[in-house]
């Protein structure tokens, strides 16, 4: 609007060939930030009506299909092959690709380069080059650069590496050495190096909120390759969204080490069901539970040492000679004594009836658990947890819930719930 | 001599009956052994020089032996045929027999040979060309039935011994479980005594037991429980001598092994086998000092074993190096295949050494406890052994791959030589933290003075390392005028002082650094470990080749040549680990490869990308 006044000049008077080149440099900048639909303006109607009348409901189509993924990327394919065979001049190409790009995370093309090809294919070649040295200090085509920049930050952030293709098209649009040039340079520079940076990748498509989406979540909390992943109740219907409306999947994960601490807990002292705590996945909340006790008296949590033990070598010095300052590398960590935790579980409900169906499956592997007195502790998943006259529960943030609904079950509002030896299993 | 001397003598000697609770004063103390002397940094040269000796009865006796011995392996052992059928002829077994081989260190009065420890080395230096034949007989005698032998009670010697010796009865020694190697907290077999405590009822099952399938007479260990001390009711190991014909003993098919396929080795299995009480070896409980007295007494005949092995691949490989020939030269007149030759040479000739000044120190009088340096010799021949024969292989080239020449075999029986009786590994732990243990008794005052600020003893010791600094002049007594050591070994004497002197003062530093913790320490206690059998190695190449210059055996300037060679290359592998020994675990590389291991083990495979692969 502020600059309306460039577009209804003559075209030989901002754009054309025979402008000098800071003045046709200057006019395309201050043409830019109209906003508007380019079909407002004066110049060339019949080339812009042509691109509404083409790419619009192409697009209008597309943006419809958000629901289905699967026809996202073809009826974006679809709207941009339309744009490009369009005839006329490309006017309001920056505002269609600023709208493009927005609408590629929900079309599902937001990771694929051919998608980004396509939108700088969009940008016309040639007249956005800066002739000469001058030119080329003078910041030239800033809004055309700063466009070809948003789709390289674009590629950035789905981690999308450019490749030589997007190097040609970008030269053959901006020329060498301009911004969006230098910062493909920069993103080939460090996109690949960056790449495996994350030591526990998840897959690229995350499942939807549900037992397969909590077996991931379990494998990534309990990152042992010994520990076995059991699933103690099948959800039903076990598909579709509403997958475990019926019955709530419970999956848990327990490790041979897990195990034998539990052994070794004895069933003398209470063990406890604690939770849930939260757990993301990308932009997906899971909750789990732990059960756990508190930590053994130092005389009970390891064997004495046994002077009968090794064959061949001895296990223990007899000496009265600690370790030096000079070898101790440890850093002077003051820890907090925690107790062991059993086991993990993940539930599509969360209260002591589901869990309590947990605790049952896990005394077939561990028998000992059958004879210890199990405490359910559950809170609301925000800490504090459970706590009796604690903060009044606050509404879940606005994410994908994880049991969907969080029971208020007589376990659930806060006190530590005793159940008897063995009665764990029986709720 | 001296021994039969003294052993009357102490006989002779009147007992204080009249103090019975007064503690006896014996001639006969366990001595300090040498290699336990080496971590302080003392050289206690009177036992290991001169080179033990033996009588010239003696040695008529063993060479009365070794010839016919000899010639039975040469004649009559078809050491392919054993190989191929992964079987012992029963034929071959009763010339076994017949010669005696099956008693060789049991007492003559329970029909044996009652061979001394040198005795029994030299015999197995010919015993060890067939390597089915020698496990075979080591799994009798050298663990099967020493049980019996050191620990039995004289009826248990009585009644076992004299069909042992003929070998009417073959021994084995059952201690390995599924569940449990080294460790003996997780041996599950059971024994439980009955009603009338006249029997136990032995249950569970062993595996790798050599002769599993033959033996008629087992050494096995089990728990059994034992009220202690405390009153409490404890899970101890007994060991117990179980006969076949008990019952409830059965044995699975032979194992299908990489060498020694020979001899016997399979699962055996008890089920309710009834064991009398009397067939308790030692105590009831008692059964793990059995068996680590059993595993530390049978390991030094390996080093004359091997030397004897890599003795005879010497001469076949010889006879091939000079022969063939390739571009108008004999294989021998290259020097690389020269360096091969010089290699087993000296391997054998330090290994054999070790052996002997072993043996010869187990047959003094007394108790001698030389089971640190039996472990070193173990370690020392096997390793040796392994890198001769794969040498000898490389010698050959194709030829010593085929299985038409017997080279193969001889690789593939070596290689349980690193195995079994205690891997190297854990040897090295025992040795290194054995001496480690003696050592920090005895400095333990003397370094806690230090670190309390003791400011005498750290002057003296800040002082005594100045003087390292400076280039001091180690001297204890090896060399120069008065010195044992032969003036032609003059340098590898030296060489060697100054290397005891330095693992002394290094030890120390160890035991200040670490403490207790060293345990943890397992690169530490390997470099450790790997210095000592050096010295030990040196220490007995040198004192082997002085006495035969002195002596003038013939071509004993070969054995001076040897001696240094071994000696000028130990010294720099042990001046390097020193080295590294006194760096910290950043310096060393202890971090790093802790740190590389720990994240392969992370993800339990190999992490490292493709080479192929790429990320953009």
């Amino acid at each position: 609007m502020r600059l309306h006044w460039a577009r209804v000049l003559p075209r030989g008077l901002w754009g054309g060939w025979g402008a000098p080149q800071v003045a046709r440099s200057l006019c395309q900048r201050s043409s830019r930030p109209a906003g508007d639909p380019a079909g407002q303006a004066g110049g060339d109607a019949s080339g812009d009506a042509a691109g509404e009348a083409v790419g619009a409901p192409a697009w209008r189509g597309s943006s419809r299909g958000v629901q289905d993924e699967d026809r996202g990327p073809a009826a974006f394919a679809a709207a941009l092959a339309a744009l490009e065979q369009a005839p006329g001049r490309r006017v309001g190409r920056l505002e269609l690709v600023a709208a493009a790009l927005a609408a590629m995370p929900v079309l599902g093309v937001a990771r694929e380069r051919e998608a980004y090809h396509r939108l700088l294919r969009l940008l016309p070649r040639g007249p956005w080059v800066p002739r000469g040295p001058f030119q080329r200090l003078l910041a030239p085509f800033p809004q055309q650069q700063e466009c070809g920049l948003q789709i390289l930050e674009q590629m950035e952030r789905y981690g999308v590496v450019p490749d030589a293709e997007t190097r040609f098209l970008l030269l053959g649009i901006f020329g060498p050495r301009s911004r969006p040039v230098r910062k493909c340079q920069r993103l080939l520079y460090w996109l690949p190096r960056l790449r495996h940076v994350d030591p526990h990748p998840l897959p690229p498509h995350l499942p939807p909120p549900g037992l397969a989406a909590a077996r991931l979540g379990l494998h990534r909390i309990a990152n042992d390759p010994d520990a076995r992943i059991t699933v103690y109740q099948h959800p039903v219907p076990d598909e579709g969204d509403n997958e475990g409306s019926v019955q709530p999947y419970i999956i848990g994960a327990q490790s041979p080490d897990q195990q034998s601490l539990l052994a070794r807990h004895g069933p003398a002292r209470p063990v406890f069901v604690e939770g849930p705590f939260p757990l993301w996945l990308r932009r997906t909340r899971l909750c789990y539970y732990v059960l756990r006790g508190d930590p053994l008296p130092p005389h009970l949590r390891e064997d004495p040492p046994d002077p009968e033990r090794s064959l061949y070598y001895p296990l223990h010095l007899d000496l009265d000679l600690e370790r030096g300052p000079w070898d101790d590398d440890d850093f002077d960590v003051e820890e907090v004594e925690e107790g062991p935790v059993f086991a993990l579980c993940m539930a599509g409900a969360g209260d002591r009836r589901t869990l309590g169906k947990w605790i049952a499956g896990l005394q077939e592997a561990n028998p000992v658990l059958g004879s210890t007195p199990v405490v359910f502790r559950l809170g609301d998943g925000h800490p504090p947890a459970g706590a009796p006259g604690g903060p009044p529960a606050v509404p879940p943030p606005p994410a994908v819930l994880e049991p969907p609904d969080l029971p208020r079950g007589p376990g659930h509002s806060g006190g530590a719930d005793a159940a008897g030896p063995g009665s764990g299993a029986g709720q | 001599m001296s021994g039969l001397l003294l052993r009357a003598l102490r006989a002779a000697l009147p007992v204080p009956a009249t103090l019975p609770a007064v503690r006896r004063l014996r001639t006969a103390a366990p001595r300090p052994a040498f290699a336990k002397e080496l971590f302080l940094g003392t050289l206690r040269k009177e036992e290991v020089f001169p080179y033990p000796e033996v009588s010239n009865e003696e040695l008529e006796e063993i060479n009365q032996f070794v010839g016919p011995v000899e010639k039975f392996f040469s004649e009559e052992v078809d050491s392919k045929k054993i190989d191929q059928d992964a079987k012992i002829p029963p034929e071959t077994l009763n010339g076994l027999k017949d010669l005696g081989l099956f008693g060789m260190q049991i007492p003559e009065e329970y029909g044996g040979l009652g061979l001394s420890n040198t005795m029994y080395a030299r015999l197995g230096e010919i015993i060890s060309l067939d390597g089915s034949i020698a496990v075979t007989l080591a799994a009798h005698q050298a663990i099967g039935l020493k049980g019996i032998l050191i620990a039995g009670t004289d009826e248990q010697k009585a009644k076992y011994l004299p069909r042992l010796a003929s070998g009417e009865h073959i021994a084995a020694f059952c201690l390995t479980e599924p569940g449990s190697g080294s460790d003996a907290a997780s041996i599950q077999t059971r024994a439980t005594l009955s009603e009338d405590g006249k029997y136990f009822l032995l249950n569970g099952s062993k595996v790798w037991i050599s002769n599993g399938g033959l033996a008629n007479i087992f050494t096995v260990f089990a728990r059994t429980e034992v009220v202690d001390k405390d009153g409490q009711l404890k899970d101890k190991i007994t060991a117990f001598i179980v006969e076949r014909d008990f019952g409830g003993v059965t044995h699975g098919k032979p194992e299908d092994k990489l060498g020694i396929r020979g001899s016997n080795t399979c699962e055996v299995h008890f089920e309710n086998t009834k064991v009398p009480i009397e067939n308790v070896i030692g105590e009831v409980g008692g059964g793990f000092k059995v068996a680590m007295n059993i595993l530390n007494s049978g390991r030094f005949s390996m080093g004359s074993a091997s030397a004897g092995m890599i003795k005879k691949l010497i001469e076949m490989t010889a006879e091939y190096a000079c022969t063939r020939k390739q571009f108008n030269k004999r294989l021998s007149e290259f020097g690389l295949i020269q360096e091969k030759f010089c290699f087993m040479a000296v391997k054998a000739y330090v290994m054999e050494s070790m052996a002997y000044l072993t043996a010869g120190m187990m047959d003094r009088p007394g108790f001698p406890d030389c089971s640190v340096e039996a472990a070193m010799v173990k370690v020392f021949s096997s390793e040796g052994a392994w890198a001769c024969v794969s040498e000898a292989l490389q010698i050959l080239g194709g030829l010593g791959y085929m299985k038409d020449y017997p080279y193969e075999r001889y690789l593939r029986d070596a290689r349980i030589l690193l195995i079994f009786e205690g891997t190297n590994e854990i040897l090295r732990l025992y040795i290194a933290l054995t001496g480690m243990q003696y050592a920090g008794k005895i400095l333990t005052d003397k370094i806690k003075e230090i670190k309390k600020g003791n400011v005498g003893v750290a002057l003296g010791e800040f002082l005594s390392k100045l003087r390292d600094t400076m280039g001091r002049k180690v001297d204890y007594g090896l060399v120069g005028d008065h010195g044992v050591v032969h003036p032609s070994l003059q340098e590898s004497g030296q060489k060697l002082e100054e290397n005891i002197y330095y693992f002394g003062t290094t030890v120390r530093g160890l035991l200040s650094r670490f403490g207790k913790t060293i345990v943890d320490e397992q690169l530490v206690l390997k470099r450790v470990a790997d210095i000592v059998i050096n010295l030990y190695a040196m220490t007995a190449a040198i004192s082997r080749a002085s006495r035969s210059i002195s002596i003038g055996l013939r071509n004993h300037d070969h054995e001076v040549l040897l001696t240094n060679i071994f000696c000028t290359e130990a010294y720099f592998k042990n001046n390097y680990a020193i080295a590294q020994l006194q760096k910290y675990a950043d310096e060393n590389l202890d971090d790093c490869i802790k740190k590389a291991a720990k994240q392969v083990l992370e993800k339990r495979a190999y992490i490292c990308s493709h080479p192929l692969d790429r990320t953009f």
